[in-house]
């Protein structure tokens, strides 16, 4: 006979164990599945290690693809903090990605600050602006935010296709005979390319910075902000925040907008520090709206936890790539994302509630 | 007559919802029950990989190894909801960030692609597939043709699962409690039904739904296996079953116009209209219309008449009302 | 028939609780017409006769009648896998004719009034053929006729035979209407004795462990100022869009408790909503201290200083995840010392927490406790030291007794008084008519949205009080 029984007080241990058996567990969960194809788990796993933190060159490219996982991350925290369940972080990624690079191409002339500056404020513009659909229509209308902002997703990818495969827009590139056989967009001009650092081989791109000032104003704002206040009230009971008269419908807008910005931010940043042109196929196939909800769920919605779980999960998804091939399992980092996800989920409930187990008796039971 | 530009686009619309529909079914008979499953494309995926892997395996007459291969697709659906069913029932996880693990860990990045892979099948076109059932000067008539005639033995079948589960839920004793443990599990639960073991049953086949929706993908429509090609399927089923007000001939309706707005860009560029928009445009169609739908659903008096399971969501904990 | 009495807290609905086989004894046994029995579920129990009308009613409110009734059932019209809905509803039909219960087994239950639905829950149970019945609270909800009548139908079914356990926390109920009463408190059987031979005030000693005071009536006239909230044909629509508060009326002054009685869901609530600005009423006005709001906005009904003690205390009164100090400046958070512009100030927050915990002696280890962990008491101190702090002008209490033992109705009693001698006018919305004879300086009774009569509060008895709760003049 099993019981479950919510904690009266909660230990602080339990908060630092049962995350680190979750993943433990996680990884045990993940070698089973590996020797039931066939592959050997412990030399798999070293591989994957070696890729994503250990190699030549490889902690640059985990920063890569850190810097967008932070990024979606924490529009993922910020909203779900609310209780507010954006899962449109990857179409406002792309949103953002358009509005930077099309604002990259009409000020290019600029001086590069400038242009940089124009390209972080027309990305985050772009997130929030989609986000907003979402926001506005679960704040008047109460429609829910989870369907309104994935379909929102699947629109803006079709957007972008059609900005670079369906029509000459402004964005795509149309000069010489090879861009009118494998459309591409336009090469942004030099001075959008955002500035990075190299300390001892490593680069960082003044996105991974940008993401870090992001998580650290994010947590000001909630933690030393009346209207961090009002999100943490509402979040928990927006009964509660109603009778306390705060503007519920409004910060539900601000919030949607707030966590769309950050994802366009992050779309801005793929322009800039990466990729240099608005890129639909290698967008679209990154997955990293997707994936940021994991880094958010997995952070427990903690800014700074975002960027160590962004950083975690991005050298895992690099060392995916990296090693993508015959003898590689594909695949592998969805489910292992997947894995630690439902394990740090379910182990949640340790940490809330008590189990115990008793064993049925005839008679009288004894007390566990 | 048959090659009219609507015909074909409503024949096809059924072909192309019927994943739609398989999915929707599904996920209506979980959140009747009270549980929301954001996971159905990963179910789907996962249904799709394992029913084609089926095929190409088992070593049978073309009837024998698509029935096999469809309950294949069953089962994995099925073991995925069944993930999900422990985390939200058993371990009282939150139920959208489960679901949302569900399509991770089982889409295209994940497990379906890692099967797909493993179990080599991506080179090859499926052994055999689902063909139309029905002789083909049946099949000429006019107009009911290519609509009624013209189908696969998936489209038949999804018509039978509508009646089924509609007349489930509404006429049998099953249904009622069905309905009462979604909408109150706590008085369910003190007239002595076992709230988790419904919520277990109904999520488990809702999977099982999802992945007979996969191998629709894989075995007829596509068909042979594509890493991610539900492209999005899954969402849109969860979508209809709002946009359905949680009933199963509302569903099929809903699956159908979502299915002819996916086929639409295709029948215009075959016939090369010169007014034809861009194909981007009529593919948007579906996600623009679902936003649209929903914001009417969600309207004060819509969601009183028809409203979702009022439990719909939450963990039922006995001891915290 | 055998009463079951403590007060709030004392374990009554656990014991019960575990009779009916949702929870599970840590230790002991159950005996059965001397039998021992062991419950896993539910279902053991109802198998086993043993039925339970819970305080709040456990059905399915988009469900009919007889679709309730027949739920889970699986003898009989019950069994077969296919519903005949016309032979259960003949069945229930006769079942309620027997018992002169009378409902109507096509209605839905959102569509019934709390008194029908309970008549449902006690078909539901006979239905059942349940020996044993336990009824928890059954008369929180009903008019003092209404219980009445509900002790008539207890009495016809102990002459068939069946066995009644009567939940109460009322000393004159089971006076009334039992043969025995079992005492507990704080988990444990106190006592067990005859029901005629009981003195109430020795029950409720037994009840409380020491001895109290039963009904104590404020005492002297006071001086009453001006008026300070004044409701003007004030109406307003209920949840499901349909009128809830109709014309009503009513004006508050200084220093006075004017008390809305009446059966619950009857407006009061929605009332108490638009008064403090949740709720946007459809036509009428307020008028607070001489101003007039333009409604529907709480914080212009906090600035104007109006304090709201809602009926929800752990959701809306309180946000529960939130720590206690959090909680002490729900109102407050926009204004100075507590935020500074747009920042919080979170050591002068604690302060602020700090001193209130203590003056309204709220037990908690600290002001970071999440609320939640807080035990309704406490909980309500909280939610009385925040609306106190922001001086009102008038205070509205929604039933803000409900669930408290007798120590902490006693306190939040002295608080609400204590309130009125500062000038405070206070709107006191409560169910029970001895908490409202005991405080009330004017009564106004409410049915079906409308204030059907004013009484004063030193004379009005329970039977006219009764009369005006029941609609009829």
């Amino acid at each position: 006979m099993i019981r479950i029984e919510r904690r009266l007080e909660q230990p602080r241990w339990l908060t630092v164990v049962v995350p680190v058996v979750s993943i433990a567990f996680a990884f045990l969960l993940a070698t089973l599945v590996l020797l039931a194809t066939h592959h050997p788990p412990l030399h798999t796993f070293a591989r994957l290690f070696q890729a994503a933190f250990i190699d030549n060159g490889a902690l640059t490219e985990t920063l890569v693809s850190a810097t967008p996982l932070a990024f979606t991350g924490l529009c993922a925290a910020v909203a779900f903090r609310m209780n507010l369940f954006n899962i449109g972080g990857e179409g406002q990624l792309y949103a953002g990605a358009i509005t930077g690079a099309a604002v990259a191409l009409l000020v290019g002339g600029a001086p590069s600050p400038v242009v940089i500056v124009a390209m972080i404020l027309a990305g985050a513009a772009g997130g929030a602006l989609l986000a907003a659909i979402p926001g506005v229509l679960r704040a008047f209308f109460s429609t829910s935010e989870i369907i309104t902002s994935l379909m929102l997703n699947y629109v803006v990818a079709l957007i972008i296709d059609y900005l670079i495969f369906g029509s000459h827009s402004y964005l795509r590139d149309s000069s010489g005979f090879q861009a009118s056989v494998f459309p591409q967009g336009k090469t942004l001009p030099d001075s959008a390319t955002w500035p990075s650092w190299t300390i001892h081989g490593l680069v960082i791109p003044l996105g991974a910075l940008v993401a870090v000032a992001v998580a650290a104003a994010v947590w000001f704002l909630y933690a030393r902000t009346r209207f961090g206040f009002e999100v943490q009230v509402i979040g928990d009971s927006a009964r509660a925040g109603r009778y306390a008269g705060m503007r519920t419908r409004r910060k539900i807008v601000a919030v949607m907008c707030l966590s769309g910005a950050i994802a366009g931010l992050g779309g801005a940043s793929q322009d800039g520090d990466f990729r240099h042109q608005l890129d639909p196929r290698g967008l679209i196939q990154a997955n990293y709206g997707y994936a940021g909800i994991v880094v958010a769920a997995l952070a427990r919605y903690n800014p700074f936890a975002v960027l160590l779980v962004a950083f975690l999960l991005g050298g895992l998804q690099n060392a995916g790539y990296t090693l993508q091939g015959a003898d590689f399992p594909n695949g592998l980092v969805g489910v292992l994302q997947g894995l630690l996800l439902f394990c740090v989920l379910g182990g949640e409930l340790f940490i809330r509630y008590r189990v115990r187990i008793e064993r049925r008796h005839a008679t009288a039971t004894e007390p566990a | 007559m048959n090659d009219a530009l609507l015909v074909v686009v409503i024949a096809q619309g059924i072909a192309y919802g019927t994943p739609l529909l398989y999915g929707a079914l599904g996920e209506l008979l979980a959140e009747r029950s009270g549980v929301l499953n954001l996971g159905v494309e990963g179910m789907m995926l996962v249904g799709a990989v394992m029913g084609f892997w089926a095929v190409q395996r088992f070593h049978a007459t073309t009837s024998v190894a698509l029935l096999a291969a469809v309950g294949v697709a069953a089962l994995a659906g099925a073991a995925i909801a069944a993930i999900h069913a422990f985390l939200v029932i058993t371990l009282r996880a939150n139920q959208i960030v489960s679901g949302l693990a569900i399509t991770i860990f089982a889409g295209i990045a994940g497990l379906s692609s890692y099967l797909g892979n493993d179990l080599d099948l991506a080179t090859s076109p499926a052994r055999h597939q689902f063909q139309e059932v029905f002789p083909s000067s049946w099949q000429d008539l006019p107009v009911v043709g290519p609509i009624i005639f013209g189908q696969s033995i998936l489209v038949y079948a999804s018509w039978v699962c509508v009646v089924l589960v509609g007349l489930y839920l509404s006429r049998t004793r099953l249904g009622l409690n069905v309905r009462a443990v979604g909408d109150s599990p706590a008085a369910a639960d003190a007239m002595g039904l076992n709230v988790s073991a419904y919520r277990y049953a109904h999520t488990l086949v809702g999977g099982a739904f999802a992945g007979v929706a996969g191998a629709t993908f894989s075995l007829s429509i596509t068909p042979q296996w594509i890493a991610g090609l539900t492209a999005g399927a899954g969402w849109i089923a969860i979508a209809l079953v709002v946009f359905s007000f949680w009933r199963p001939t509302l569903c099929l309706v809903g699956a159908y116009l979502f299915g002819a707005f996916s086929y639409l860009p295709f029948a215009l560029q075959a016939r090369d209209y010169s007014w034809a928009p861009p194909p981007e445009l009529s593919q948007s169609l579906p996600y623009l219309m679902t936003i649209v739908a929903l914001v009417l659903v969600s309207s004060r008096a819509a969601r009183l008449r028809f409203g979702a399971p009022a439990a719909l969501g939450r963990p039922y904990v006995r001891e915290e009302r | 028939m055998h009463a079951l009495l403590g007060e709030n807290g004392a374990g009554k609905t656990t014991l019960s609780n575990i009779l009916t086989g949702l929870y599970h004894p840590d230790e002991g046994d159950i005996r059965l017409w001397g039998e021992h029995v062991e419950f896993h579920s539910p279902r053991d129990a109802l198998e086993a006769g043993v039925a339970m009308v819970h305080q709040h009613f456990r059905l399915v409110e988009p469900f009919t009648v007889a679709e309730n009734i027949v739920l889970g059932d699986h003898r009989d019209v019950g069994r077969t896998f296919l519903l005949h809905t016309r032979a259960i509803e003949r069945r229930v039909a006769d079942l309620s004719e027997r018992y002169g219960l009378a409902v109507e087994p096509r209605a839905r239950i959102w569509q019934l009034s709390v008194g029908e639905q309970q008549r449902v829950e006690i078909v539901k149970a006979l239905y059942k053929e349940a020996r044993i019945l336990i009824l928890d609270e059954p008369t929180a909800v009903l008019t003092p006729q209404e219980s009445r009548q509900l002790f008539g139908t207890i009495r016809a079914m102990a002459e068939d035979g069946r066995t009644i356990i009567f939940i109460s926390h009322k000393l004159h109920e089971v006076k009334a209407i039992a043969d025995r009463v079992t005492i507990l408190r704080r988990g444990r059987t106190v006592a067990t004795l005859a029901a005629a031979e009981a003195q109430r005030r020795s029950l409720a000693a037994l009840m409380v462990g020491r001895e109290v005071e039963l009904v104590e009536r404020r005492s002297g006239p006071r001086d009453l100022g001006g008026t300070c909230l004044e409701l003007d044909r004030l109406s307003a629509d209920g949840d499901r869009g349909l009128p809830a508060v109709k014309d009503v009326s009513l004006g508050v002054r200084s220093g006075e408790i004017v008390a809305i009685a009446g059966v619950a869901g009857n407006g009061q609530r929605e009332l108490a909503e638009a008064v403090a600005g949740i709720r946007t009423p459809t036509s009428g006005a307020i008028h607070v201290g001489g101003r007039k709001l333009k409604g529907g906005d709480a914080r212009e009904a906090i600035s104007a200083g109006i304090a709201y003690v809602p009926e929800d205390r752990l959701g809306t009164g309180v946000a529960p995840g939130l720590s206690v100090a959090d909680n002490v400046v729900l109102k407050s958070y926009r204004r100075p010392p507590a935020s500074r512009g747009p920042f919080l100030v979170l050591s002068k927050i604690r302060e602020l927490a700090e001193s209130l915990m203590h003056r309204y002696d709220v037990r908690a280890s600290g002001p970071d406790v999440p609320a939640r962990q807080l035990s309704g008491g406490n909980l309500q101190k909280v939610v009385l030291a925040r609306e106190f702090s922001g001086e009102p002008v008038a205070l509205v209490a929604a039933s803000p007794t409900r669930g408290l033992d007798v120590a902490g109705i006693q306190t939040v009693h002295a608080y609400l008084r204590e309130a009125a001698e500062r000038g405070v006018g206070v709107l006191l919305i409560s169910e029970d008519l001895d908490e409202i004879r005991a405080l009330a300086d004017r009564i106004a009774v409410m049915y079906e949205g409308a204030v059907v009569g004013e009484r004063d509060g030193e004379t009005a008895t329970v039977e006219e009080l009764g009369l005006l709760m029941a609609g009829g003049e």
